[in-house]
């Protein structure tokens, strides 16, 4: 009788525990979810912020400036330099659909 | 006995004492109850109140890049900085505030006492990375200050198409070009999430189960190339310095897809520093100010009457020798003009040849040209703001009106108006919309499916002249008006240029009749003559400098540069004869923007 009522406890007990765990278990996977979305979200404004800074730093009024007032050592045409179309890959990586339309 | 019945007697005492345990656990009991049952909703939803929070999770607005995928605007994430006035108990800490984010310290003492019993109040919003180092470096006590992220928009090419773009005001919503046009679709949709809180409010638990994700913005792929719109822009600010106008546009468009290439207005503001715009600066004159075209009206009459078949190209006008009396108005041509060809009258911009053009049409066909033509109706730009010109109905017109539409006059157009017409003459015949938008991509540069997105389906394109009328007007009046006419001065080197100039009086405000100072100056070109690829129009409204201000001598040259730069930019070859093979110039230095 008190075996069996040792036992009855025991599995309720380790139950607990079990439970216990599990629960603690998902919360520590919840808070790296967040984390994680957290993270996530500080990544895109860093991405966004060098975007903008290399962009800035290339814009077209920075390079034209810079060549008149020859810091930079290049001359403009007279005439086109190529009639090949301009093409930007670096720029263009994700612009598929634009960049098939032009093709067509 | 007694003893015996006094050993089981209770004494009222035990009973007071009995009865008090049993009362406390009936009103323990039922007061149980009443929190377990019949409160039980009422409590449940107070502890939710205070414990679980809703918070706004704000979409990201999308991007707006430039035809070849350069950043026009983006957005990153900025702290704004807030106090709680009720904490607030070091009041130095107010003023080194003040000192670091440049307040003025009355000011916002004011505010401060307006607003002493309140919970929130805002300091500044969107603090530069500057100020926010400052504000950090000060230590302030979390119980009074404290930092909110919000999303600022970025403009990383400055003052660079500020009219096409428009910007997001202090609430993220956008004002002016296409930031507003296109808001629905740049905000994006915000999601929520809900936070469960301890008694002190720090958050013990972000629920995700309940959480709705945002939608963040698309982005936005505009026809615009930033290197045009440099190009235009620099030609209007030496404009503005050399002839000092009221105001100046240019506009830029691509002939075979009406895309706007470049749209750009004078004077113009800084998008990163909207604090300083100017309510003249704010209005964009390319879609949103209306004037008489001109000459530049011209060559759509000329059209029209060739397409009805009541002009020939070989016909002969006799120009009056520079007076004709039409009804009761005599008519006045800039010089005196015998026998002139239909080409001529519009390469010598003859008003009494025009005027005689127009007698035959009559006053039901030119209003049936302008119309036609997309005058006195919206050209659907995809701005906001865009006039519709001012047509008068057909019933107000008169004898004037036979003479003066003809030449421009009775008539006021929008830039974007005239320069889309100009292009259904250079794209044989067929008149487009202006086209802003190239496409809609993800946050991430992806497109969102293979079918183009409804903004940018291909465009309704309608005939309004035979291609034989348009290809006879673009390469023969309108190149001759280039290289022996008005548009002398807008001749290029190895393109065959064609182009109409205008120069339009403006009504004096205080006579009310035309004025002899005031005028609009405008040349529209375009280029290469036989297979037109590029049109640029530029209106200089009120040049206040110089000796005349004919359109030729104004907007022509600057036309003629933003033209030249533009087909050198896209490499277009030259079509003139008598030049160099390209093969031949493969070995000439590269430059970084040609």
């Amino acid at each position: 009788m008190l075996f069996r009522f040792g036992s009855a406890i025991l599995l309720a007990v380790a139950i607990s525990l079990i439970g216990i765990g599990l629960e603690k278990e998902s919360l520590k996977l919840k808070r790296q979810v967040s984390r994680q979305h957290y993270q996530l979200e500080v990544l895109i404004n860093a991405h966004a912020k060098m975007k903008l800074a290399t962009q800035r730093a290339g814009s077209p009024g920075q390079v034209l400036n810079s060549i008149e007032r020859g810091e930079l050592d290049v001359k403009s045409n007279r005439r086109p330099a190529s009639t090949n179309r301009r093409e930007m890959p670096l720029l263009q990586w994700h612009l598929n659909r634009s960049s098939k339309a032009n093709k067509k | 006995m007694h003893s015996e019945n006094s050993k089981f007697q209770i004494s009222w005492r035990t009973w007071s004492l009995i009865i008090l345990v049993v009362l406390s656990w009936i009103v323990i009991s039922g007061r149980l109850i009443f929190l377990q049952y019949i409160g039980h909703r009422q409590f449940a939803s107070v502890v939710a109140r205070q414990q679980v929070c809703k918070e706004k999770i704000p979409a990201r607005p999308g991007d707006i890049l430039d035809r070849n995928g350069r950043l026009l605007a983006t957005t990153i994430v900025t702290n704004s900085l807030y106090m709680i006035p009720q904490e607030l108990k070091n009041q130095k800490n107010v003023s080194e505030v003040c000192t670091v984010l440049s307040i003025n310290q009355e000011y916002f003492q004011d505010r401060l006492k307006k607003n002493q019993d309140k919970m929130f109040l805002w300091v500044k919003r969107r603090l530069t990375d500057d100020e926010l180092a400052g504000v950090r470096s000060l230590n302030l006590p979390d119980k009074a200050w404290g930092f909110r992220q919000e999303y600022r928009r970025k403009y990383p090419q400055g003052a660079l198409a500020a009219h096409a773009l428009g910007l997001r005001d202090i609430d993220g919503k956008g004002q002016g070009g296409i930031e507003e046009a296109f808001d629905h679709l740049i905000c994006g949709q915000n999601g929520h999430r809900f936070l469960v809180r301890d008694a002190h409010g720090r958050v013990i638990e972000v629920r995700n189960d309940a959480r709705e994700a945002a939608r963040n913005g698309e982005t936005l792929v505009v026809t615009l190339d930033s290197i045009i719109q440099l190009y235009a822009e620099r030609e209007l600010e030496s404009i503005l310095e050399k002839w000092r106008p009221k105001s100046a546009c240019a506009i830029v468009m691509d002939v075979k897809t009406c895309e706007v290439l470049a749209l750009a207005s004078v004077p113009t503001f800084n998008l990163n520093h909207p604090e300083n715009i100017s309510e003249t600066a704010w209005k964009n004159t390319a879609i949103a100010s209306i004037y008489e075209p001109g000459s530049t009206l011209k060559p759509f009459i000329v059209a029209a009457a060739l397409e009805r078949g009541l002009l020939k190209t070989e016909e002969q006008f006799d120009c009056e020798r520079g007076e004709y009396q039409m009804g009761k108005r005599l008519l006045h041509d800039h010089h005196s003009y015998g026998m002139l060809s239909v080409t001529d009258i519009l390469v010598k911009s003859s008003n009494i040849g025009m005027a005689k053009i127009g007698e035959r049409l009559t006053n039901a066909g030119l209003y049936e040209a302008v119309t036609a033509f997309g005058f006195g109706q919206k050209t659907g730009v995809q701005l906001p703001g865009e006039l519709t010109g001012i047509v008068r109905p057909l019933e107000k017109w008169n004898i004037y009106s036979t003479g003066s539409i003809p030449m421009g006059q009775e008539i006021a157009v929008t830039p974007i108006q005239l320069i889309t017409a100009h292009v259904a003459l250079a794209n044989q015949g067929k008149l487009l919309n202006p086209r802003l938008i190239r496409d809609q991509i993800d946050h991430n540069y992806y497109p969102r499916s293979h079918e183009e997105p409804e903004q940018v389906r291909p465009l309704v394109s309608t005939p309004v002249i035979s291609e034989e009328v348009a290809d006879w007007l673009v390469s023969v009046p309108m190149v001759e008006t280039v290289s022996r006419g008005t548009g002398m001065k807008a001749q290029l080197e190895g393109y065959t240029v064609f182009g109409k100039t205008g120069t339009a009086q403006k009504p004096d405000p205080q006579t009310g009749r035309y004025s002899s100072q005031l005028h609009v100056s405008s040349f529209i070109c375009g280029a290469p003559a036989h297979d037109p690829r590029v049109l640029v129009l530029v209106v200089v409204n009120e040049p206040s400098v110089g000796p005349n201000h004919y359109g030729g001598t104004i907007a022509g040259p600057p036309a003629a540069e933003i033209l030249n730069k533009t087909l050198m930019y896209l490499r277009v070859p030259f079509d003139k004869s008598g030049q160099k093979p390209l093969r031949q110039m493969t070995d000439r230095p590269r430059n970084a923007l040609r």
